[in-house]
Parts: structure tokens; sequence; C-alpha cells
């Protein structure tokens, strides 16, 4: 029995997926990508980074109202402040050897080099109302009166457009999972090329073209390679976000769901594209050797799409932040930068995906057919021009054996 | 039976395949020879439907091979073919899949022809840990995994030590002689494919100089010869070549090579040397392939 077009795919497929499955560089890679993830994950709050500042003062003596000031000042700039006990006459040392941060006196703030904005805020603040109601008290004013006129509710905040709570994490998320998709990007499109190369050099592409035809072999390939690199990325995402959670770095359940979705759905537009522009290359040339030349303009376009992203979280609104979420294949990283900054006009994302599945489509024809015009050309580097007007174009039906007229 | 009809192939400005035409019978062995760059491995590709040829057919029963014919091609390319990474068991595992075998059928036949190219201890090996020879013979069950109706072998033997040989003759010899499959190989070992092929074609520069049975091409390739060994030569040298029709080629062991033109009658020649005295030997003389070959391609 002859099996169909697709009957092909999924056995090219499947056979990507156990050979490559088996291949240690999978694991190696798989690992590596977990490390780095976990690291830039876990790392940053074991290194204190990101936790509420915190600061080590002394008071001069007497000066309990401040204390108490201070204290309140801190609570309600999320400052930590650990207020200690000082000698007056060692204070001024401890300041300078750093292990105090600041030594209020009466009538100044002792530091060493400079202050804190956030330490000078609770410092000033706190001064400032144990002064002012010392004033008060000289002036013949009951000091409780004066707090009780003073303890006034602070006024509500009336957002007009209120900012996502969780816009920090997600932006977080996006931000890690565009480096990942980067990776995978690149990586996996390698994988593409150097499998045609392999079957190219190897010769086993003919024994394969005699029986299935170039654009089966072709859709095999890259959605093989396709399903092992979601997998991976999968595994990435669920490790990413259980680390996370598990570490107190992300206090967010499903609205991380969105975000990694995101990510995931624009992997998948962004592999079919990038993964036909390395097959395609791939195929003109016969020898590993020749590969990086071939594949550097898909390289660079990847590498590019990569640096706007940080242009793009940068200058969200910039009008080439939003073109470059447009466009395709930049949109594969950019648009889930913009989509989850909270600047996109809700129908940039559909427009988006739209053009890109163009793109993709487009691609994937012109892939096929410079893939199927220089996949059996053995030697050099066949040219793009050749390889298009693929007069080597194999077949696969009857009908395109002519006769011989006369 | 398959018939190749009239195959050109332009690469660029260059004629690569100029009308090339032969036939192979059912349970025949069709050898394939000429110099590299002649056009055998093009040929091939075409038969086996990889490359499409500018004009010509190929046919198989007397129809125009599709598709679903040439799956039913075993074919093996001139190097390699084979992923190197790969284990043995799983790459003729797969071939045969791709070739339209249920899992199960694959597996079998690939058990089958690991055992009877004597792989055995080699199949969950990597193919490119194998020696030159043992991946030759992969390269074969490769070819024969799929139970193929016809059998397009590239240089099946190339690089292979004796023993190697006889394997491959062997189980090929099996396929066709039991099966009646036909086989078209290519060679640069003129005397194997004299040994093993009921018919050969010689290719020049894209253009078939010669097919047919060996025997037919080894007797009407060109005027006879005789090798004599007599008293003619020792007492009157050059006497015989005298007689009309006939040219000395060729001196050898004493023995003098004459070439006899049509419409010679040899017993004629026979008879005048034996008026000269003693005959110890009157051999008619036939090319070997190589000959013929050298003949052939050498312009």
């Amino acid at each position: 029995m002859t099996p169909s077009f697709w009957q092909s795919v999924r056995l090219v497929a499947r056979r990507e997926i156990v050979e490559r499955g088996r291949e240690k560089s999978l694991l190696v890679s798989t690992g590596l990508t977990l490390l780095i993830v976990l690291g830039l994950v876990l790392v940053p709050p074991a290194l204190g980074l990101g936790d509420p500042p915190s600061y080590r003062v002394a008071f001069a003596a007497g000066a309990q109202d401040a204390v108490a000031g201070a204290r309140e000042a801190a609570e309600q700039l999320d400052v930590e402040l650990d207020v200690v006990d000082a000698d007056p006459g060692a204070a001024r040392g401890r300041v300078a050897d750093g292990d105090l941060d600041a030594y209020l006196e009466p009538e100044r703030i002792v530091v060493d080099e400079d202050l804190d904005v956030e330490l000078e805020q609770v410092l000033q603040s706190a001064s400032r109302q144990s002064r002012a109601t010392e004033a008060l008290a000289d002036a013949g004013l009951d000091p409780t009166a004066v707090a009780r006129a003073q303890a006034v509710p602070a006024l509500p905040v009336d957002a007009i457009d209120p900012p996502d709570p969780d816009a920090d994490a997600r932006r977080g998320i996006v931000s890690l999972g565009t480096f990942v998709l980067y990776g995978q990007l690149i990586g996996y499109g390698f994988w593409v090329a150097t499998g045609i190369v392999e079957e190219k050099s190897s010769r086993v592409v003919e024994v394969l073209l005699a029986t299935v035809r170039p654009r089966a072999l072709l859709a095999g390939k890259v959605l093989g390679i396709g399903v092992l690199a979601l997998g991976q990325l999968l595994l990435i995402a669920v490790v990413g976000v259980v680390a996370s959670v598990a570490a107190g770095v992300l206090d967010l359940g499903l609205s991380a769901v969105e975000p990694l979705l995101l990510l995931l759905g624009w992997f998948v537009l962004g592999f079919a594209f990038y993964a036909c522009l390395f097959a395609a290359a791939a195929a003109r040339v016969s020898r590993q050797e020749d590969l990086q030349s071939v594949t550097t303009p898909a390289t660079l376009l990847v590498v590019a799409s990569f640096l706007a992203t940080f242009y793009v979280s940068d200058s969200p609104d910039s009008t080439a932040g939003r073109v470059l979420g447009l466009l395709p294949p930049f949109s594969a990283l950019v648009a889930p930068v913009r989509a989850v900054g909270g600047s996109a006009e809700w129908w940039e994302a559909p427009v988006a995906v739209a053009l890109m599945l163009l793109a993709v489509a487009g691609l994937v024809v012109l892939a096929a057919r410079v893939y199927e015009g220089s996949v059996l050309r053995m030697g050099g580097t066949v040219g793009l021009r050749e390889a298009l007007r693929g007069h080597d174009q194999p077949v696969s039906r009857s009908s395109s054996a002519r006769r011989t007229p006369g | 039976m398959l018939e190749v009809d009239g195959l050109v192939k332009r690469y660029g400005a260059t004629l690569a395949l100029d009308g090339v035409s032969f036939a192979v019978e059912p349970g025949q062995v069709f050898g394939f020879v000429g110099r590299n760059g002649a056009g055998k491995t093009t040929t091939m590709r075409i038969v086996l439907g990889v490359l499409a040829p500018d004009a010509g057919t190929v046919r198989w029963q007397g129809r125009a091979l599709d598709a679903g014919v040439r799956r039913r091609i075993g074919y093996m390319p001139e190097e390699r073919g084979l992923y190197p990474k790969m284990r043995v068991r799983d790459q003729l595992s797969y071939l045969a899949e791709l070739h339209g075998a249920s899992r199960r059928d694959a597996r079998a036949a690939t058990d089958h022809w690991v055992e009877r190219l004597g792989l055995s201890d080699r199949a969950r090996d990597r193919v490119e840990t194998l020696s030159l020879g043992n991946q030759q013979r992969v390269q074969l069950a490769a070819a024969l995994v799929h139970a193929p109706d016809v059998l397009v072998l590239d240089e099946p033997f190339s690089g292979l030590d004796p023993v190697g040989v006889d394997v491959l003759a062997e189980a090929l010899e099996e396929r066709v002689r039991q099966d009646g499959v036909p086989v078209v190989f290519s060679s640069h070992q003129l005397d194997l494919v004299e040994r093993l092929c009921d018919s050969v074609g010689i290719i020049a520069a894209g253009r078939m100089e010669a097919v047919g049975r060996v025997a037919d091409l080894r007797a009407g390739s060109r005027a006879r010869r005789v090798r004599v060994r007599a008293d003619a030569f020792a007492a009157a040298d050059g006497r015989l070549a005298d007689l009309p029709g006939v040219r000395t080629v060729g001196h050898a062991d004493g023995a003098v090579l004459l070439e006899l033109e049509d419409g010679t009658d040899d017993q004629a020649v026979l008879r005048a040397a034996l008026a000269h005295g003693r005959v110890q030997e009157f051999t008619p003389v036939r090319p070997t392939l190589t000959e013929l070959f050298r003949e052939v391609v050498t312009p």
C-alpha cells in the first residue's frame, strides 16, 4: 500500500522526534536552558535584589517622637528600618564604618557619603514632624489636639486607566520568555538546517525521495523538530513558573497563563517561519561546513528581532515599536512584548497574527520550491535563482516525465 | 519488464544523457558500465523518479512509471545513502515503513534481511560505527527490505573485499533467480559484471554505445580473432597474414593473434597453417568485457 502524503509526513516527523529525542545534545540543551531559566528566576531574590530597601539607623537621645514618626513613615514608604541604640560618642564613628546608614542628631542627619532618597524621606519627615510638634508645644498649643487635627485620612486615588497590578509580573514572564524563544528559534532552526544537510551529504535524501515527496519530507522534518522544540519550551515554562511561585518571586496564578500562551503561540508561528528559512538555506549546500554562510541571514533576522524587543519594551508607544510588533518576522518576538506592555490597541494582535500567517504561508511555498530545486544538487552552493528555477525538480507524478517527441 | 526509452537529460549546457535506452527482463541482471560521469547515476536517478528527464520515458510492465510503481523499486545510491547516526535496525524499519509497510511487517522484513546479510550482531549499532563492508550490506538490506519488484543499485560492490562481494552477489542472485526481480546495477568491476549479468549496457558520454547479452557483444562486437601457435610462423613468419582478409594484430608467447575480416573462412586459414607444418593451437579469441569496454569508451 502506498502511504499518503500525511502518512509520510507522520513517519518522517516520528523519526525526527525519536532519533533527536535520543541525542545527548537534546538533553544537554534542555538541561542548560533549564539552568539558565532557574538561575534568572532564583538568583536575584537570593541576592536580595527586588527586596524593599532596609536601613540601620540610630537616633540621638530623647528623640522618641522622631523614632515613632520614622517608623510610621518607613512603613508607608515600604522601607525596612532597623533602629538601634547608639552611644552618642561612638555613633559618628559607626556611621563612618558603615555599621550605621545614618545617625539622626537634633540638628542634622549624619551620613558617611550621601543619603539614599528613601531614607532621607523617612528621616526628614520624621524630624520635621517632631520639630513641628515641639514648636507647636512651645507656642502653647496642645500637642494632642494638633496631632488629632493632623490625623486626616489620605486622599483616595481615582485612576481613570488603572494599571494592571500583575503587569510587572507578566512583563517579567515575557521578557524572560522572549529570551528563551530567541534561543529556541536559533537552536531549532539550526537543527532543521543540519538535519537537511545531513540527509544531503549522506545521500539518504536520494533514497527517501524515491518514495517520499520532497514536500512531505520537508514538512515532516519541520513538524517533528517543531514538536520537540515546543515540548522543550513547555517543560521550561512549567519549571520556570513552578520555581518562581515556589521561590515567592511570582505572586500570580492564572494570570501567568496568558503571557505563557502568548509566547507559545508566537513560538509556533515564529518557528514555522524560521524553520522554512533555515530549511531553504540548508538545502542549497551539501556540506555542514558551508551551512554557516547560507544560514547567516536567517540568524541575523532572529538576532535583530531579539534586539528589537529591548527597544520596544523601553519605548512601547513609539511608531517603530508598533510597526515591529506587526511586521513579520519581527512580530514573532516583539508582539508578545507589546501585548503585555499594555500599549497595544485591540486590533494589533489579530493583525500581527494574520500578517505572520500570510508570511508563513508564502514562505512555505517558497521554501518548498527552493528545497525541491536544490536538495539533489550535490557539490557547491546552489544559487537561489537556480534553485527557484528548479529544472532539476524531482518528480512524483508520472505526468512530469514527458515522452520523446517524434 | 523494465524499459528505459530514449532518456535525455541536460544540465545547463551539458548534455548528460543523449537518448539512453535499454530493457531488463524479469529475472535478469543488467550491468551498467561506463566511466565516471558517463551518465549511469543520472539514468538511475531518473528511473527512481528522483530526477525528471528532459525527454524519454521509463516503463514497467508496459506502463509509464508512476509514484506507486517507483515505491516498488529498491534503490541503493552510489555512496552512503544511510543516516550515519541512526541504528541499523531502526533505519531499515523506517525505510520499509516509508515504502508503505506496516510497522510490524517492517520489523519482520528488517529482521529477515539483517540476518540474511549477516548483520545480526550489529543491528543495534549506529551505521557510522560499522565497517565499510558492513555499511554496504546495510545499504543492500535497505534496498531489499520493502520486497521491491525491481532493484536499481548504483555501484553496490565498490570498495568491498572479495568475501563481501560474494555475500552480496549471492543475496542478489537469490532475489533474481527465486523471485524474478529484474536488477540494474552499475559497476567498474567488469569481471564481476561479466560473472553476474545476463546483459550489459556500455555508456559513454551520455550515449549507450553497446547494449545486449554479454555473449552476443563479445561475439559480434568486431572482427573475429584467432590465436594461432604453429610451425607456419616459426618457419616463415607472417606468411599467413598474406592471405586475403587476414591481418596480424599481435604476438604473445610464441603465438600470433590474427584478425579475420567478415566473410573470411577460418577453416581456410587453418588449412593454410597446416600446409606449413604442425599446428599446436588454433583458438578463436573473444574479447573480454574489459577489452570491449576499453574499445568502446576510448575515443
